[in-house]
């Protein structure tokens, strides 16, 4: 990969550019995807290729290939550059000023396994075989129409070389199980749900049969779901549906929406944004976590930085060309990992709190519209009624506008998703416009 | 396609790919007993240019070149890619998919066979590959102004140019050979809007199995009209009422509904697997007697268009539901086989580095009995979708949603007020039922839509005529009053 990416490099001097970044990349996946009693797909694959950020007299171009034949390695390269020399000079284009790169932290992120070799086929097998048992032996299970489950692990090695002075590589390393499950319910429907768990450390994988068992209990729980009244009601949101919604705050917080005016967010720099509990930092060092990294995608040295504070907007995330272009600092070119401020409560304290309300397991399509804030999502989930998970409600959908939801934030969970990068907690909202019957 | 060397393969044998590499990794690929194994090469070549702040100031471009080896066994599938097109490379895949089966080798074809007289569906009169780079950008900047100076309130312009050529080679071990160059192009326009402080987004995409003529002056025209008005027209907007009501739905784009409330769930392997809310409804009324929806792959130049499909199959058309009856499931060669019917011509996949799956292509329904202005005019309150962004479906489940980007209220009849950014959720065969009236104004959107599933994205398209559902729930801000 070293050899490929200076290489590539070279090239692009060669062929006339006066800058250039390159990220070699070299990924490993393997899966076993099981069902009802066998297996239904395998898959293993090493893929590999080579991106390319030319700059070229004033312009600029994003290039990648699968095909490293050296000779047609050489073509591309010289055909991306003579391709980026029909563009118009963009003087905001620029490598990131190598003072940034500079101060990486000095903590061992542990994203790569070193059991990862020692994993077999016969152990995918075993351990998606072992999740649908765990499903079918759920109270109930005479329901189930059927059990999909699935193992699958990915070793991926990057490296990222500038021609100013950057050279950084990852390897990381994670192990997935999955399992989904359909039931039958009484007027035909086939309602189905899931469930997962994913670690960097294979040894820290929980027990498969939890996995099975929760995709079949919430499957099971599905059963006989039915449409709500229109209202407005408190809406408790499961952290592990959670991310949708923070990730519609986050979207708008980026350089290029926030440059080409595309964002709610724009000039809100600073204000309040959502209400005291929304206290949420980004922080690329999470040992293990999904979106750990040294560096980020330019080769900028990582760091923790609050997203907000009590409701206060403290950053934006700003790339160098978007940077330059408003006239600020970058910051970084995407967000990482979630960290929230984490309330005392699990998720079933914050619904007896509740007593009156809707708890939201799941989105079904909708959007948010970063412009303007405004959002409509499908959801699923259950009546609260006394504090307690009481009938299934689906086909329901949830509107309101980003500026005003963050606000009715009422408390946050003290149980982050911690499979996925969000690591979003349980959040419960006051006031939210359900529509239904 | 002519003989030659190669053995009739024309577009990859610049790669080194021959009768014997496909003879030997095939052999691989069958050492351990599968019934069935096929190659995937692909070399697919994409360019794009963008603008933003008046300027065409970056370019995009990729090359993929891999083969995917899949192996199957009943329904069951071993799968394996390489980008290196070696023999060693190949080997490593086919080994890996061979996997799957465990039992004594099959035998692989002698001869292989090219097959020849595939339609025609693509609108290419000179390759993208020959198109220079000075042939595109006036496009863009063309775009550009004709947007600024369309209306004072526009403040900011994106647009995207893309073309792409993919060739594929399918050679499978029934000693069949197919290839296939399958052109794209697309063209987005985006613009931010602002009036008394506040902002708007909105735009339009076109997107085509086509050459560079297809970006006629009409064709400009009607992007810069549309992406402006679709934008400056949200400031008008109020929010759509929240409940159970009639919805309308335009020409066009609405064939989404259709696409998530039916065309997921007719995928045949949703319903083989048995979770499906279709499973084993085939024969059964679904819809009005007036009601038809096809899937096909055969519009010359459609996005939803393809010669074959990535399994080498010819893409027909398909009777999704006929007079009101759920007729046929969408089929790859998996799926077909477990039904014991013919393939569909709907085994897709993203590319080499994926197997394939039943996938729609071009979905719509047909024309029917009523009028648009009888259909508008029906509805006391309710309201007219027009254009749309994005919807997912549950398939077992059945409910399903949609995103209304642009609409308008219905009042006693007559399109008043316009509303945004709605989302619409139902049920499929409850919606279908549902659909009570239909117009004879079909039109296929020129809009370039990509649809995922289970990690994978294709191109494809979709249409309506205008149609009315009875009720279905509108997740609007306002309760209904």
């Amino acid at each position: 990969m070293k050899e490929i990416a200076h290489g590539a490099v070279a090239i692009a001097k060669a062929k006339g550019a006066s800058e250039v970044a390159v990220r070699a990349y070299r990924v490993r996946d393997v899966s076993v995807q099981w069902r009802d009693g066998k297996i239904e797909q395998i898959n293993e694959s090493t893929t590999r290729g080579v991106g390319l950020q030319l700059y070229v007299d004033g312009r600029y171009s994003a290039v990648s290939t699968s095909d490293l034949r050296p000779d047609a390695l050489d073509v591309f390269i010289g055909d991306s550059v003579a391709m980026t020399r029909t563009l118009v000079v963009d003087p905001f284009r620029a490598l990131p000023d190598p003072k940034l790169y500079a101060g990486q932290a000095s903590v061992d992120l542990k994203l790569a396994d070193p059991d990862y070799p020692t994993v077999t086929p016969e152990t995918r097998r075993r351990l998606a075989r072992e999740m649908e048992e765990a499903s079918r032996s759920v109270p109930g299970a005479g329901a189930i129409l059927s059990v999909t489950t699935g193992f699958s692990d990915t070793r991926a090695e990057m490296l990222r070389v500038t021609s100013n002075g950057f050279e950084g590589g990852r390897v990381d390393t994670s192990f997935w199980t999955s399992a989904q499950v359909t039931v039958k319910d009484a007027d035909g429907r086939r309602p189905e749900d899931w469930s997962a768990a994913g670690v960097r450390f294979i040894g820290e994988l929980p027990p498969v049969a939890e996995v099975g068992r929760d995709a079949a209990e919430r499957a099971l729980a599905r059963i006989g779901s039915a449409k709500g009244d229109s209202t407005v009601l408190p809406m408790a949101l499961d952290n592990r549906a959670a991310g949708r919604m923070v990730g519609a705050l986050l979207g708008p917080l980026h350089g290029q929406v926030l440059q080409q005016k595309r964002s709610f967010l724009d000039g809100k720099l600073g204000t309040v944004v959502g209400s005291e509990r929304l206290t949420l930092a980004d922080d690329p060092l999470v040992v293990k976590g999904f979106a750990s990294r040294l560096f980020d995608g330019e080769g900028l040295a990582a760091r923790r930085m609050p997203v907000f504070d009590r409701g206060v907007l403290k950053t934006y995330f700003i790339d160098t060309y978007y940077g330059r272009k408003m006239g600020v600092e970058p910051t970084t070119a995407g967000s990482s990992n979630g960290a929230w401020a984490l309330g005392d409560k699990p998720q079933a304290e914050l619904l007896a709190d509740m007593k009156d309300g809707i708890l939201v397991t799941g989105f079904l399509g909708g959007n948010s519209n970063g412009t303007t804030g405004d959002f409509s999502f499908g959801v699923q989930g259950y009546r609260i009624r006394g504090g307690q998970i009481a009938e299934p409600i689906g086909e329901m959908n949830i509107s309101g506008n980003q500026t005003d939801i963050w606000k009715r934030l009422a408390a946050v969970g003290n149980d982050p998703y911690s499979y996925s990068p969000g690591r979003t907690p349980t959040l419960v909202f006051d006031g939210v416009q359900f529509a239904g019957n | 396609m002519s003989l030659g060397p190669r053995g009739g393969i024309a577009y990859f044998s610049r790669f080194g790919v021959d009768e014997a590499l496909i003879r030997h990794t095939l052999a691989t690929a069958l050492a351990h007993g599968g019934e069935y194994a096929d190659l995937f090469f692909q070399h697919s070549v994409s360019n794009s240019f963008g603008l933003e702040d008046g300027e065409v100031n970056r370019a995009f471009a990729s090359v993929e070149l891999g083969v995917g080896v899949r192996v199957v066994r009943g329904d069951q599938t071993g799968y394996g890619f390489t980008e290196d097109l070696t023999r060693e490379g190949l080997q490593a895949a086919a080994r890996t998919a061979a996997a799957i089966a465990d039992g004594p080798a099959r035998e692989v074809p002698q001869r292989f066979h090219v097959s020849s007289g595939l339609p025609s569906r693509y609108q290419v009169r000179q390759r993208w590959e020959d198109v220079r780079p000075e042939q595109k950008l006036p496009i863009l900047n063309e775009v550009n102004q004709r947007v600024f100076a369309s209306d004072p309130r526009v403040r900011k312009v994106s647009i995207g140019f893309s073309d792409q050529a993919s060739a594929i080679l399918i050679a499978d071990s029934t000693g069949r050979i197919v290839e296939d160059v399958q052109p794209m192009t697309s063209l987005y326009v985006s613009c931010v809007a602002e009036q008394n402080g506040k902002r708007e987004a909105g735009g339009y995409n076109v997107a085509a199995r086509s050459d560079i003529g297809y970006y006629n002056p009409d064709r400009i025209s009607r992007v810069v009209k549309e992406a402006v008005e679709r934008t400056v027209i949200l400031f008008e907007a109020v929010p759509a009422p929240a409940g159970e009501m009639p919805v309308v739905l335009a020409a066009g784009s609405s064939g989404i509904l259709l696409h998530e409330a039916i065309g997921h769930g007719m995928e045949a392997d949703f319903n083989r697997k048995g979770v499906s809310i279709y499973a084993d409804k085939i024969g059964k009324p679904i819809a009005k007697s007036f009601v038809n929806i096809v899937d096909e792959g055969t519009q010359e130049g459609a996005r939803g268009a393809i010669n074959v499909d990535d399994e080498g199959n010819v893409a027909g058309r398909t009777n999704l539901v006929q007079d009101g009856v759920l007729t046929t499931y969408l089929h790859d060669t998996i799926s077909a086989k477990h039904y014991g019917v013919a393939p569909t011509g709907n085994g897709r996949r993203e590319s080499y580095q994926y197997a394939p799956m039943p996938r729609m292509r071009s979905t719509y329904m047909l024309p029917g009995p009523h009028r648009r202005e009888e259909i508008i005019a029906s509805v006391k309150k309710g309201i007219y979708c027009s254009n749309f962004t994005n919807g997912q479906v549950q398939i077992g489940a059945g409910d399903f949603t949609f995103y209304v980007k642009n609409g308008y209220m219905i009042e006693d009849g007559k399109l008043t007020r316009p509303i945004k950014d709605v989302n619409i959720i139902g049920n499929g065969p409850k919606v279908l039922e549902k659909v009570d009236m239909v117009s004879d104004d079909l039109t296929i959107d020129e809009g370039g839509w990509t649809c995922g599933k289970d990690g994978q994205s294709v191109p494809v398209s979709q249409g309506m005529p205008t149609v009315r559902v009875a009720s279905i729930t509108v997740g609007g801000q306002a309760t209904k009053g």
